[in-house]
């Protein structure tokens, strides 16, 4: 079914990945009618649906969007193999076309004794590795009222029971869509309520293009918007991707299965080290007479609120250790040991960094000034170092083309320490689950003149059934995919305006 | 050059998006004269309400940076998909950047994808696909309007993004979109008046996992439906304080 391109456009990279066979080690997406869960292919894979447990083998090797037919094992629990198959059955359609129907429901009273099974009957008939569609077939046929109900009502009643009896699964490649929808559905508060339609608009606002370099400051979403943000950088882009504590949360990362191409655009550093290495480069360039003028000049900025930055950003670390419930060792104050990944050159900086929350600005220079010796960079680098060291040259010369920031901790001074970093006239965006945050940060910005365009957004969204004389809202509603805070970096104009500008009022 | 990448300074021929407030934007072609409403050739100044702008002075200003207008100030942005729906001329109704996120995102578009568009209209969410799936995929677009076709056509040409994109005369509920499209589309997308009957066309169009969007409230993927309406609700902030010693009110929005 190769179809080759003759429209003289390049080749197709959109849709390879989805012709992919399962592999051991694969994310997938396993969906059976409205249910969907990821997960991870292993060798004898065992996944639990519900109550209803299946074996995966059969799935290895095979391609994916295979539909699979349960085929209960006959031992009395509900264990289930797998057998390929083209398509599956409607039971609704099956169903209904013999049955009668009437026009309303005046004469239907629901006593509950209108199904002539017992519970005990109908467990047995499950367990008995009877087909879904058979059961229900039984169930019509032992039901009272099923003929009184009106052809809506029966339909209505077919796919409910089809959802509990439904024997097909399908296998899925997992996609920035679909892994939202089942991290939403699952749990939302793992990613701070950040709706389906909230993701998106951070998507295009923050405005990805292939080659840019992106930064994106994520504590609490299992990584599910740089997965995201990354799904749209190719080879020649970067996406910087900031987390606090010493490994970011990847979940949904691994889920999209990046292929190495892919992950080589993204680079994950701790934002303690990454500001840390932004700042000490420029102290020590500061004596070197070629250093570009207004990159001083913003680091001076950012070396005078330094002191009540870095205070800020310890205590969002150790904010952020109360609330992060993850198994990841963060930096602790006193360099205690039990993070994994603390070398030596980090504990000595937690240390100094005790004491320099008592120290005034001249000792910060001069500490910084310290640690630019060249002894210490002789020594071999550790991993983290060394890409805490990449992010930063990237970030340095030519600044970002966009900021994203959503954490648990208050937005506030991550924005003030990232903002210096992004490009004029580019955007960011900050999402937070609850508006005030955002309202404290819009006003400090408006005092600033750093940016323009400012916008606290919230969407409402509902979705609809749609069929036929039956078309309406659905009941339930999402209250809140939170807010978002958007805008436009622009360049502080450092000459003061003496004219009066009515623009001036903004 | 100007929507395809990023640059720092402004250069003829650029279009550069003047920024007066939060509600106040219009998209500005750099080029030493323009056509007035006689279609004579005068110097091209551009009038605000904080005061006029010689076009020509942008040249060499860099991007993000504030201009002097006779009045007062502006800054002048770069141009970006979402800035232009809000300052292109509307030669049709437009779709919006909360709505052309979710089509993005449903019809999950990412670069190098081939996608198919009707109608075209004003381009509004043509800028954004493009942008989202260069350098590699392509937009075809179908509008059955001529007029509309050809200043698309001329837009993308001038905003540096014509080589991704193929504009065409055509009216798909009619003649469908062409066999050479047969198979090739990962995503096709239809803005139209009576979308259903685009529907049998845009099958034939679909790759086999490919997906469907219409009228930016539906989706179909073989059995897979969601329709969602979605309404963006934009917070108004101001600070209101009253000093009580001094009995004085600042607000600061």
């Amino acid at each position: 079914m190769d179809k080759s391109i003759n429209c003289g456009v390049a080749r197709r990279m959109a849709n390879e990945m989805e012709k992919n066979n399962v592999k051991v080690g694969d994310y997938i997406v396993i969906q059976r009618q409205n249910y969907t869960k990821l997960h991870k292919v292993t060798l004898k894979g065992i996944v639990m649906l519900g109550k209803d447990q299946l074996e995966l083998g059969p799935i290895i090797g095979r391609p994916v969007w295979k539909t699979y037919k349960m085929i209960p094992k006959k031992n009395g629990k509900r264990v289930f193999v797998l057998k390929e198959c083209d398509n599956y059955e409607s039971l609704a359609e099956q169903l209904k076309k013999d049955v009668s129907c009437g026009s309303d429901n005046r004469n239907i009273f629901d006593d509950g004794r209108s199904q002539l099974l017992s519970t005990e009957e109908i467990v047995s008939l499950r367990t008995s590795g009877m087909s879904g569609q058979a059961i229900v077939g039984q169930l019509i046929e032992n039901s009272k009222t099923f003929r009184d109900k009106t052809e809506y009502s029966q339909e209505k009643y077919l796919k409910k029971k089809e959802k509990k009896y439904f024997e097909y699964i399908t296998i899925r490649w997992p996609t920035i869509r679909l892994i939202t929808e089942v991290m939403y559905r699952t749990d939302p508060l793992k990613i701070m309520g950040l709706r389906m339609d909230t993701l998106s608009q951070i998507l295009t606002i923050v405005g990805i293009h292939t080659h840019g370099t992106y930064m994106v400051y994520e504590s609490g979403c299992q990584g599910l918007v740089a997965a995201a943000m990354l799904n749209n950088i190719n080879i020649g882009g970067q996406l910087v991707h900031i987390h606090p504590g010493n490994l970011p949360q990847k979940q949904a990362i691994l889920a999209m299965n990046y292929d190495n191409d892919k992950m080589s655009c993204l680079i994950s550093v701790n934002i303690y080290s990454l500001l840390r290495k932004l700042q000490e480069n420029s102290a020590s360039d500061e004596n070197n007479v070629e250093v570009n003028k207004k990159e001083s000049v913003i680091n001076e900025s950012f070396l005078s609120e330094s002191e009540s930055d870095n205070k800020a950003i310890k205590n969002e670390e150790n904010s952020s250790n109360d609330v992060i419930d993850t198994k990841e060792n963060v930096i602790t104050e006193k360099g205690s040991g039990s993070g994994r990944l603390v070398c030596d050159s980090l504990k000595k900086d937690d240390k100094e960094f005790v004491e320099e929350k008592e120290i005034t600005l001249n000792v910060v220079h001069e500490r910084k000034r310290k640690h630019s010796d060249p002894g210490e960079s002789m020594s071999k680098k550790p991993r983290w170092e060394l890409e805490t060291e990449k992010a930063a040259d990237f970030l340095r010369p030519s600044k970002a083309d966009g900021l994203v920031i959503i954490s648990r901790e208050h937005p506030s001074n991550i924005l003030t320490a990232l903002l210096p970093y992004v490009a004029p006239s580019r955007p960011f965006i900050i999402f937070c689950p609850y508006r005030e945050p955002l309202l404290e940060i819009y006003i400090q910005l408006k005092r600033k003149n750093n940016t323009v365009g400012l916008r606290v957004t919230e969407t409402w969204l509902r979705s609809h059934q749609i069929l036929p004389s039956r078309t309406h809202p659905d009941i339930l509603m999402s209250g809140s995919g939170g807010y978002l805070l958007t805008g436009i970096v622009v360049e502080c104009s450092t000459s003061t305006n003496t004219q009066e500008s009515g623009s001036s009022l903004q | 050059m100007s929507f395809d990448k990023f640059k720092d300074t402004i250069e003829q021929g650029d279009t550069v998006i003047l920024y007066l407030n939060v509600n106040s934007m219009h998209a500005i072609q750099v080029q030493p004269k323009i056509k007035n409403k006689k279609d004579e050739w005068v110097e091209n100044v551009f009038q605000t309400t904080y005061g006029a702008l010689k076009v020509q002075s942008l040249v060499g200003k860099k991007f993000g940076t504030k201009v002097a207008l006779s009045r007062g100030w502006a800054y002048v942005l770069h141009p970006t998909p979402e800035l232009w729906t809000l300052t292109l001329p509307h030669r049709t109704q437009i779709i919006y950047t909360p709505d052309i996120s979710m089509i993005i995102f449903q019809l999950e578009i990412r670069p190098g994808s081939v996608v198919v568009e009707s109608g075209t209209g004003s381009g509004s969410l043509s800028h954004a696909l493009i942008r989202c799936i260069k350098p590699q995929g392509h937009l075809y677009t179908f509008d059955f309007h001529e007029y509309r076709v050809s200043v698309a056509r001329e837009e993308f040409e001038t905003h540096g993004i014509g080589q991704y994109v193929s504009v065409k005369q055509q009216d798909v509920c009619q003649d469908g979109f062409g066999t050479e499209l047969n198979g090739k589309a990962d995503a096709l997308f239809l803005d139209l008046p009576h979308p259903w009957e685009a529907v049998p066309h845009a099958a034939a169009v679909i790759k086999d996992l490919g997906k469907l969007n219409q009228t930016y409230r539906f989706e179909g993927q073989s059995n897979d439906f969601l329709t969602v309406e979605g309404l963006p609700k934009e917070l108004s902030v101001k600070m209101i304080w009253r000093d009580v010693y001094t009995n004085s009110l600042f607000t600061n929005f």
